[in-house]
């Protein structure tokens, strides 16, 4: 069970996104990605599809328009 | 699996719409250490309106959005932390409560549970292959423009069905709405049903509901059935629009909290759930009017409530079932003269152990949650004794000569008791 975090402050949209559909591919079940986002369209878009392919998603507000976006790979 | 962190508040609150946000106004306001979560989106079912023309405040009307984004402005000014999560579980009963995310246990001294409702669904064959993105929408405002010169269906005949409907034939070319009732009979207000059924591009399906959905990757074609003949007609349409009333999200309360019989949770006019310390507000709760306004009325009243239950809880803890002697609690009523009279000779006893005996005296009157935790339907004219912060022993006799012998019992050194 790790934990790895994913970068991606100062990216705009769809490369959020890109990128953590790739970093999640070379995690196991149970590892855990946080993704750190400061776009707020990637708020929206990792999310979703994240809850959609079937992963627990926890979003934390760490600063102002600064997000975490936790992933925990469910399959 | 893995452990899950635990973290501690004061409250937490359960929804982010605009009861659960305007408790933690207030709590945070109180200074109370506060966490709001939210399964989805800040603002809850409030966002999917695009007009509120009745909230005060606003003479030129406001967006559902717009107004719950100044909302969590004003929640976050106050201290509040934001979660953005699902939660999966609860536990109610105590003195600490959990609320538990997939990686997280939040323990909390109070909960207040704004979890509001979504809407309902028909249940028809299908229906979930095509719901919100794939054909089926419930937000006429969030689909209008996407609808333009299209077909849509609107399922209901209510204000938000029928008000909806008129809205989107800003858009839509046509739009079908099937109603459940006999022919210009509709669940809707007077004034909305004469202009519906004068609006040239909206027609009725009467006695009609719907029995599948039918598509390829996005819905196709919505099957109606005749409720009189049986028959079954499907209908090529490119969006279909449901507003066929509310559900409340209820199902991690269920066998935790009292509810009504579809669900919605039960509480008194102080949102009090009836577990000590968990309270309910917004439209999660059994009652008529479901609006903005009222959403912030229950969620202020729920925020005070649960700032005073904290409170409470401390003073009871500290003072009234303190440790360090032995304790004497003295129920009175300031509006019972016979039971306030004995107030003073209270004091010369407690004076008279010198130190041995805590007095702590009760208003009845206004205490009456302090009294309800000591034991229910206490009588002014009652004494408590405490030892070691437990309560031994509970009296009627309150005259001098009956406390003095009790608390001697108690106490490392008796007195001799002179009336």
């Amino acid at each position: 069970m790790q934990e790895q975090t994913l970068d991606c402050l100062g990216e705009a949209c769809p490369v959020p996104l890109v990128k953590t559909q790739k970093a999640l591919e070379d995690l196991a079940v149970g590892d855990v990605l946080i993704v750190q986002i400061d776009h707020s369209c990637a708020m929206k878009n990792v999310p979703e599809w994240a809850r959609e392919a079937g992963h627990n998603v926890e979003i934390e507000e760490v600063d102002d328009g600064e997000w975490e976006i936790v992933i925990e790979k469910a399959k | 699996m893995r452990e899950k962190t635990v973290e501690q508040y004061d409250v937490v609150i359960v929804g982010g719409g605009p009861s659960g946000l305007t408790a933690a106004i207030y709590c945070g306001r109180a200074r109370l250490k506060t966490l709001l979560i939210e399964k989805s989106l800040i603002g809850g079912l409030a966002t999917y309106t695009n007009e509120i023309e009745n909230y005060p405040g606003f003479p030129d009307g406001t967006g559902g959005l717009q107004l719950m984004e100044l909302f969590h402005k004003q929640a976050k000014k106050f201290g509040v932390k934001i979660k953005l999560t699902d939660v999966k579980n609860v536990e109610l009963e105590g003195d600490v409560k959990k609320v538990e995310t997939f990686r997280t246990i939040y323990e909390a001294k109070a909960v207040i549970v704004a979890a509001g409702g979504r809407p309902r669904i028909t249940r028809a064959t299908d229906e979930e292959r095509f719901l919100f993105d794939k054909g089926i929408s419930f937000c006429a405002t969030c689909d209008a423009a996407a609808n333009t010169d299209k077909t849509v269906m609107v399922i209901g005949s209510g204000d938000a069905a029928i008000e909806e409907g008129m809205f989107l034939s800003k858009f839509a070319k046509e739009i079908i709405v099937s109603v459940i009732h006999d022919e210009g009979k509709m669940d809707c207000n007077e004034i909305a049903r004469d202009q519906a059924l004068a609006n040239p591009k909206m027609t009725f399906v009467w006695n009609s509901m719907v029995d599948a959905f039918e598509g390829e990757e996005r819905l196709e074609r919505v099957v109606l059935k005749d409720l009189k003949t049986g028959e079954k007609k499907p209908i090529t349409v490119d969006t279909c629009f449901e507003f066929i009333g509310y559900e409340p999200n209820t199902e991690i309360f269920v066998g935790k909290l009292n509810m009504s019989k579809r669900n919605y949770v039960i509480t008194n006019e102080r949102m009090e759930t009836g577990i000590p310390g968990v309270f309910a507000c917004g439209d999660v709760r059994e009652k008529d009017l479901k609006q903005v306004a009222t959403a912030v009325g229950d969620g202020a009243v729920a925020g005070v409530e649960a700032e005073k239950f904290i409170a409470e809880t401390e003073v009871f803890r500290n003072q009234i079932l303190q440790t360090e002697r032995i304790g004497l609690i003295y129920v009175y009523s300031a509006i019972d003269a016979p039971s306030r009279e004995l107030l003073p000779m209270m004091r010369e006893v407690e004076e008279a152990y010198h130190g041995q005996v805590k007095l702590n005296v009760i208003d009845q009157y206004k205490g009456k949650s302090l009294c309800d935790r000591l034991a229910c339907d206490v009588e002014p004219m009652t004494a408590f004794y405490t030892k070691g912060g437990e309560v031994v022993e509970i009296s009627s006799k309150c005259d001098k000569r009956s406390v003095m012998e009790m608390l001697n019992t108690l106490v490392q050194n008796p007195i001799e008791v002179v009336i």
